[in-house]
């Protein structure tokens, strides 16, 4: 018999994914284990790497376009606007108004689609399975107001640089308003399912804890720093496409954990609704395009412009040689920062933490791995 | 019916010829699509071919040039963003200042341009955002193929990935950074895909061959 | 005192079940029957693309302009043609796509100066071989023809 056998040895290495339902798609995270506690971890991502960025800069910049798509596919339309913003402002223009109107419309219509997918698969992580069914029922509903207006459910392509493509459609107003008097009456019912459960309590209050300086040292954006108490948003700090005409408020948490940030999501569905019905009033009148020529070719030149997507701040930095096609067309994706703030969150937790802590840190994998 | 789904359908109708102008021929494209016509010839005024930058004036900018003086090659402004360019090797204690004395706490992104022409090979960008003025600032150095700039993880966490992506992408090695390797494509991957001279149908075919088993990707 | 109360009578429970009881009237069953019941999609809708003819004279409407050819962010459509000495037109002789590799982006639709290409409703589009995927200019006009399944 040796002295020792392997079952002497307390640490344990157990990897999780990339086919693993909880990782969100193809993450596969090394853990390394005491028993049930977490002693650290190393993320390996990379799986859905199509190469982006090398696409954007052979593609012309009217047809990269449809390719933004693609990163964060579940918030598509944030990413079109970031995309387009980025263009106009290397080009020195800006949409019209009603364009602008238009446009924060679907981008805040977007941000509820993508928190209910968020709110939807993170219940179903958990163990709550009810949640996600009714969250895809509500989310039907805004991708076929996306449907109705671009023509696509997913990978919309709803945005073209300099402004707007189509025209709102008979009744758009109407169904808009129609959505926003039937959803917050939603919310209060998965608040009703969730906020008070004591599963849910038990699992997520004080897991994955992220403070405010750990956020800004890791460059975390989004509900995962307004959870742990920093008022940041950039619709608030950097206006763009007419955020500033718009009252809402930014919700933050205090404790930075899995729950606070759950709650601030929920808040913000709110907050959006807000937003879309103060928009839908006022929509002005007028064209929907700028003065783009049909030809993309902004000046030698580069700008860097980020929107606060559903994830957190989703930048573009574009360099511009003068010709048709960007030199080079950098994505900062918020879930690749996110994610690597992954380690600090569970470091010390236990194992059944880790799919909590990646179920709050929102990822979509296509944006980490572009 | 096709009308009222492209409202804008005047302009969306473009006429023959303008948009082949602006349309390169496509590396290799997988069918042989039609070669694109000639382009027409180009629009007399010709757009300058350098950046229209000015100078940009304030009190950080000066601020900088004292703390730092000759290392501070330029501070501009572009389209209201601001930019220093720095020499190569004191981009981090730039960065440390920024983040002790001005405020600047969040490293917004770490990325890298390709300018192969250029004696310079690389420029590396740091994007900086300040919570507390509100304000973005980005610091640029410029380095030779092989130079090996010093890593900014002691300045700000973030650096990590966001620096192995570079290194990933276009093979800048960051001195002392704890784990430089790749992090999108395989470790064993040969080349940096996002070098201009790496085309876009490139591929190594060798780690496809072992790994996955089939003749090429394509 | 009260949350004790909540503890012991399970309140969050039954708040919650209450939920999931009221949702279980039928006017809530959100569940399509798809091939016995066929959803009506939005008229924008970009689904298989078409090649519009003249319904006078039964002419294809394209002009072999190649301008969607240039637009296809993928370089999916060959346009082939060849001039027409007569008229002094081009006529076309091949239209080919390749809908395997197309992503629906509309761009296509958008560059046709005579909206000869469309993107339409259909979206049955599976075939069994890759090859069944690349469309020639007699299956773009005729459009795709999915088996019909009644129950």
């Amino acid at each position: 018999m040796p002295d020792s056998t392997f079952l002497d040895s307390t640490e344990l290495v157990l990897n999780m994914g990339p086919q693993h339902p909880s990782t969100h798609g193809v993450l596969r995270i090394i853990l390394k284990l005491d028993g049930e506690k977490v002693l650290g971890t190393e993320c390996i991502i990379g799986y859905l790497h199509r190469g982006v960025e090398k696409i954007g800069e052979n593609r012309t910049y009217a047809q990269f376009n449809p390719y933004v798509d693609r990163m964060d596919y579940v918030a598509a339309i944030s990413n079109g606007l970031g995309y387009c913003l980025a263009v106009e402002k290397l080009l020195n223009v800006e949409a019209p108004p009603r364009a602008q109107c238009i446009r924060v419309i679907l981008t805040e219509l977007n941000r509820i689609a993508s928190h209910l997918l968020w709110l939807g698969t993170h219940a179903l992580d958990i163990g709550a399975i009810t949640p996600v069914f009714y969250c895809l029922r509500e989310r039907e509903e805004a991708l076929k107001i996306f449907e109705k207006y671009c023509g696509a459910r997913l990978t919309t392509h709803a945005f073209r640089i300099g402004g707007l493509l189509y025209e709102t459609y008979d009744g758009f107003e109407q169904e808009i308003r129609d959505f926003c008097a039937m959803f917050v009456p939603k919310v209060d019912e998965y608040e009703e399912l969730l906020t008070n459960n004591r599963i849910w309590i038990g699992r997520l209050k004080d897991v994955g804890i992220l403070s405010a300086d750990e956020c800004k040292e890791y460059g975390v954006t989004g509900p995962v720093l307004r959870a742990a108490g920093v008022k940041w948003d950039l619709r608030k700090a950097q206006p763009y496409s007419g955020y500033e005409k718009y009252d809402f408020e930014i919700p933050i948490r205090q404790n930075g954990d899995t729950y606070d940030r759950y709650i601030v999501r929920m808040e913000e569905m709110r907050q959006s609704v807000r937003i879309m019905q103060q928009a839908v009033e006022a929509i002005p009148e007028g064209p929907i395009m700028g003065k783009v020529g049909k030809v993309i070719k902004p000046p030698v030149g580069e700008a860097y412009v980020s929107i606060e997507a559903p994830k957190g701040e989703l930048g573009y930095y574009v360099v511009s040689d003068g010709s048709t096609q960007p030199y080079r067309l950098r994505v900062r994706p918020p879930s690749f920062v996110n994610l690597q703030a992954l380690d600090r969150m569970i470091r010390g937790g236990l194992v059944a933490d880790v799919v909590a802590v990646v179920g709050t840190l929102d990822i979509v994998l296509g944006e980490i791995d572009r | 019916m096709a009308d009222d789904q492209k409202p804008g359908g005047s302009e969306a109708a473009p006429p023959p010829g303008s948009e082949a102008a602006g349309q390169p021929a496509k590396p290799a494209p997988p069918k042989p699509a039609a070669a694109p016509p000639k382009p027409a010839a180009p629009p007399p005024p010709k757009p300058p071919a350098i950046m229209l930058a000015t100078p940009w004036e304030s009190d950080l900018a000066r601020e900088l040039k004292e703390a730092f003086g000759e290392a501070i090659g330029e501070t501009s402004t572009y389209l209201g963003q601001n930019f220093i360019v720095a020499k190569p090797g004191s981009a981090i204690p730039i960065l440390e200042y920024l983040k002790l004395e001005s405020d600047f706490d969040y490293l917004v992104d770490v990325t890298a341009v390709d300018w192969p022409k250029r004696a310079e090979r690389f420029d590396v960008v740091y994007i900086l955002y300040s919570f507390s003025r509100n304000e973005r600032v980005r610091v640029k150095i410029f380095i030779p193929d092989g130079y090996q700039p010093e890593t900014a993880v002691g300045v700000h966490l973030t650096a990590d990935w966001l620096e192995r992506e570079v290194y990933d992408m276009f093979g800048i090695e960051f001195a002392g950074h704890p784990n430089m390797r790749r992090i999108l494509m395989p470790d064993e991957w040969q080349g940096f895909p996002l070098r201009k001279d790496y085309g876009i149908l490139q591929q190594d075919e060798r780690w496809v061959q072992e790994n996955l088993g089939i003749e090429s990707g394509q | 005192m009260r949350g004790l109360l909540n503890r012991i009578f399970l309140v969050d429970l039954f708040q919650g079940l209450w939920v999931t009881f009221r949702n279980q009237h039928p006017k809530y069953i959100y569940t399509e029957q798809y091939p016995a019941e066929r959803p009506k999609v939005a008229e924008r809708y970009r689904g298989a693309p078409r090649l519009n003819i003249n319904p006078d004279n039964g002419e294809t409407l394209c002009i072999s302009c190649n301008l969607c050819a240039l637009a296809c962010p993928e370089a999916l459509i060959v346009v082939t043609s060849e001039r027409n000495e007569a008229t002094k037109r081009k006529d076309l002789t091949t239209f080919t796509y390749d809908t395997s590799r197309c992503m629906f982006c509309g761009l296509c639709e958008d560059a046709c100066p005579v909206d000869a290409l469309e993107l339409t409703q259909d979206f049955e589009m599976a075939t069994y071989t890759r090859e069944g995927q690349i469309w020639d200019r007699q299956m773009l006009e005729e459009g795709p023809k999915p088996t019909q399944y009644k129950c």
